[in-house]
């Protein structure tokens, strides 16, 4: 009889190990870097792996959270990155305000999402095959307008003192992009576990057909949920650009795999496996270390790449090995 | 009567199995002997599916083991169980619809062309209309898609599965529920040849009286545990019913004053082609309407385009005195209609959300300040509704997966409940569901009515159409053929209309 109540403890031990594979890498991973590469605990490389690594992908990584979310994916989060700084630039150098500016680049990732919305919300496309051709579409869009892929330099002197504010401000000693991402994340954590909007988003993507039966608004979902991930990652594309005062064009699907591993690799922090950004942030922290860890270890830049892939690989096995038990 | 073979084949021996610290099963012993139709009954949970998921290999128990003809095994996998000649027609697995036939009733045991890779498909198409042929009379393309066939030819492909393998078990897990009377019966001369040809049958099954006809042992389990197994001929359906929920039931269907009100919901004129011609009727408040027919008479069609599911090309649809619209189920919902869908795995709930998500998912806005769920609001929401319709679950953070099937089909009506709608389309509302449930539901649908609620009840359950409702609207290709008031007809006087043979019968009799 006593056997039984330890059983479903051990259940639950099973249970809580299998969302621990998440936290116990980074730690890993930290340590490793800690003693095989020196500078790594030095203050101001952690630093930089926050500004230089963390920031932007978490915002992306964060948008890409709720595409996963309603059961989709994103391919053009960077085709957004790159449309909100395409818009941004082009306004300042046209003399525009940079408070317009800001705002013509979101506008110039809502097209993105927009257009995203109408494929796969209106006329039905698989999310994957729907972003897939945005992101072939804005290449070439992106090509076209900069005569076939030639970055778009600011001036040094021409631009006004505020531009810079986003990508190299300070508050209260605090780098400002690292303080976009904190709001960034926290206004997104709260939308996807605590809204209705967040809720209606899990469910789509869960069961689509049940929120139909319920009344729900489907395709008024799935359209918001595109536009929003557009959105987001707009403001990276408005944080890079003012940070390196420049639009490289379609420089914005660098962030693309990263986004879509620290998504997935997150799955793995939650009870019912489901995308939440608390995993996302986490997911980008793992990646952000490691890509720094391995740099500084010296490690071939090739090999940064194979290092992240087995790392996913291993987050994903061990969480999925100790939940089938 | 068949003489009752002494012979087990099947002996369950201690068997214990919990999830997560909740115990489906304890100490379960029971023995099934050969060529016997066994029947196995229990309220929702009582752990009918988990006995036969253990059989099945798909679950292991955490104590006792299995013999199969004399052996003992303590570790049953898919596989092995297969290989015994034990073939399962599972409650919820479903066929892939993107299959074809051929695929469904070959997976993973394709016949190969002798000394290539490819698949024999000639043999394939061959012993299937062999089987199909001399079982159900029927021949079935190996090329048509799982999703093109109705429920009762979906069943069909998985018994075949099975047949084609000449199995020594069979198990059904409710195979009946989502059938019309007509298709059940020839599912039950189909397991009475098959036990004539020596195969055991295990059958689970919430209709006492199908058990009664049908089985030679039944097997009561209550809670997890084995209260009884007798010989059909020294027991009833009333004990039966009396060992399964420990008390009685009392009447099946609540006395109700039927007073109907004003008109809540007018339809006139509706068509679509080849689905319904010409309907129109009236739904009064506080007025239960049921609705029946054969597949494909159109009740159902109608239903589905009440909440917009699907269009109707000409006709108004008028709900109390706002204007004719066109439906989606946005605005169905709004104009606070509710729909109970049949197919409740795939419509009705989300299995991979909590029950408390799905009790509220068709009612956020009552749950949500400022954009946000109020959690505490929607969590006595979800208690309250468990402890209404007594849901057994561990908890309502617990994903719907981990509920039994009756209990799922009570959280698809809690869904509705909670939105407080006015007009309930109730489809196949008590599928799978158990006879003390069943009261339950009727008790509900009966306050409904009475606060003034119009509902709707499709049902192939003739007497529950009959018990239930006030009045009966009978689909006859199409067409409403005929309209009853439900206290004046008999269900063999309905079946013959529903089947269209009332004139024939009338001739004869
Ligand atoms: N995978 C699972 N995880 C957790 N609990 C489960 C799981 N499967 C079944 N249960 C629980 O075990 C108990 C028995 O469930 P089971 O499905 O065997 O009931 P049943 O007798 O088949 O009921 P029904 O008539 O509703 O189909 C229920 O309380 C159910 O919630
Ligand atoms: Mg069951």
């Amino acid at each position: 009889m006593s056997a039984v109540p330890a059983l479903g403890a051990e259940r639950r031990l099973v249970e809580a190990a299998s969302r621990l594979a998440l936290p116990v890498a980074l730690v890993a991973v930290f340590l490793l870097f800690s003693a095989l590469a020196p500078g790594f605990l030095a203050a101001a490389n952690l630093q930089s792996v926050l500004v230089n690594n963390f920031t932007l992908l978490s915002i992306v990584a964060v948008a890409m959270t709720f595409a996963v979310s309603a059961g989709g994916i994103d391919l053009s989060v960077g085709t957004a990155v790159d449309f909100a700084s395409f818009a941004f630039v082009s306004l300042v150098l046209a003399g525009q305000p940079v408070p317009l500016a800001l705002a013509a680049g979101l506008g110039g990732g809502a097209v993105v999402g927009l257009f995203n919305a109408v494929l796969i919300a209106g006329i039905g496309i698989s999310p994957f095959l729907a972003t897939l051709g945005t992101l072939f579409i804005g290449r070439s869009v992106q090509q076209l307008l900069t005569n076939g892929g030639n970055p778009v330099y600011l001036p040094p002197a021409g631009v006004p003192e505020s531009f810079h504010l986003l990508g190299r401000g300070s508050l209260a000693g605090l780098p400002v992009p690292l303080l976009i991402a904190a709001l960034v994340i926290a206004l997104a954590a709260v939308i996807l576990a605590r809204s209705r909007f967040g809720r209606v988003v899990t469910a789509v993507g869960i069961e689509a057909e049940v929120v139909r039966y319920s009344g729900l608004p489907l395709k008024a979902h799935l359209a918001a949920t595109y536009v929003l991930v557009a959105l987001i990652a707009a403001v990276a594309g408005l944080v890079l650009t003012s940070t390196v005062t420049v639009y490289i064009p379609n420089s914005g699907n660098a962030f693309l795999l990263n986004a879509i591993g620290a998504a997935f690799i997150g799955t793995t922090l939650h009870r019912h496996g489901r995308p939440n950004i608390a995993g996302t942030v986490l997911g980008v922290l793992l990646l952000s270390l490691v890509a720094n860890g391995l740099l500084m270890s010296g490690l071939n830049f090739y090999w940064q790449q194979v290092g992240t892939g087995l790392l996913i690989f291993t987050v994903l096995a061990l969480s999925f090995a100790s939940r089938k038990v | 009567m068949i003489q009752q073979s002494t012979q087990p084949i099947i002996h369950f021996q201690g068997i214990e199995k919990s999830f997560g610290g909740a115990k489906a099963l304890s100490d379960v012993s029971l023995t099934v002997h050969r060529g016997t139709v066994h029947g196995l009954v229990g309220q929702n949970g009582a752990g009918k599916s988990t006995l036969i998921k253990l059989l099945a290999g798909l679950h292991r128990p955490d104590a006792g083991q299995v013999e199969i003809d004399g052996e003992a095994y303590d570790h049953l996998t898919p596989h092995l169980v297969e290989s015994l000649g034990i073939h399962f027609i599972h409650q919820d697995r479903l066929l892939v619809p993107s299959f074809t036939v051929g695929e469904a009733l070959f997976l993973g045991r394709e016949p190969r062309i002798p000394g290539t890779p490819f698949l024999d498909r000639r043999q394939m198409q061959r012993r299937a209309q062999e089987v199909l042929q001399r079982y159900f009379g029927l021949s079935l393309p190996n090329s048509a898609l799982i999703s093109q066939l109705s429920t009762a030819e979906k069943q069909i492909v998985q018994i075949t599965r099975a047949l084609l393998d000449r199995p020594k078990i069979l198990v059904f897990d409710e195979p009946t529920a989502a059938l019309v009377k007509r298709e059940a019966d020839l599912l039950f001369t189909l397991i009475r040849r098959l036990r004539d040809e020596g195969i055991t049958i295990l059958y689970i099954s919430h209709y006492l009286q199908e058990i009664e006809a049908l089985c030679d042992v039944v097997t009561v389990l209550r809670n997890g545990r084995h209260v009884a197994t007798k010989p059909i001929a020294e027991t009833s359906a009333a004990e039966i019913a009396g060992l399964m929920v420990n008390r009685d039931i009392g009447d099946l269907f609540p006395i109700r004053e039927k007073s109907p009100g004003a008109a809540l919901l007018t339809v006139e004129g509706l068509s679509a082609t080849g689905r319904y011609r010409n309907v129109g009727f009236t739904l009064y408040r506080g007025e239960v309407l049921g609705l029946t027919g054969l597949l494909g008479s159109g009740a159902k069609d109608v239903l589905r385009t009440l909440f917009g599911l699907e269009t109707a090309e000409e006709g108004t649809v008028t709900v109390a005195e706002q204007a004719p619209w066109r439906a989606s189920p946005v605005q169905a919902a709004r104009r606070k209609l509710a729909l109970v869908p049949e197919d409740r795995r795939r419509h009705g709930v989300a299995l991979d959300l909590s029950v408390s998500e799905n009790t509220t998912l068709a009612s956020l806005p009552r749950f949500t300040r400022l954009g946000l769920v109020d959690r505490a609001s929607e969590a006595a929401e979800a208690d309250r509704l468990i402890t209404r319709l007594q849901i057994k679950t561990a908890g309502r953070e617990a994903l719907l997966r981990t509920l039994s099937g009756g209990n799922q089909q009570k959280v698809a009506i809690a869904k509705w409940l909670s939105r407080h709608s006015d007009i309930y389309l109730l489809d196949e509302p008590t599928v799978g569901v158990d006879i003390a449930a069943k009261v339950e539901i009727y008790a509900l649908i009966a306050e409904l009515a009475e606060k003034g609620a119009g509902i709707i009840v499709l049902s192939s359950d003739l007497p529950e159409l009959i018990g239930l409702t006030d009045r009966i609207l009978i689909f006859f290709r199409g067409e409403i053929a005929r309209e009853v008031v439900s206290d004046t007809i008999t269900e063999d006087a309905l079946l013959a209309e529903v089947t269209g043979s009332s004139e024939a019968t009338r001739y004869v009799g």
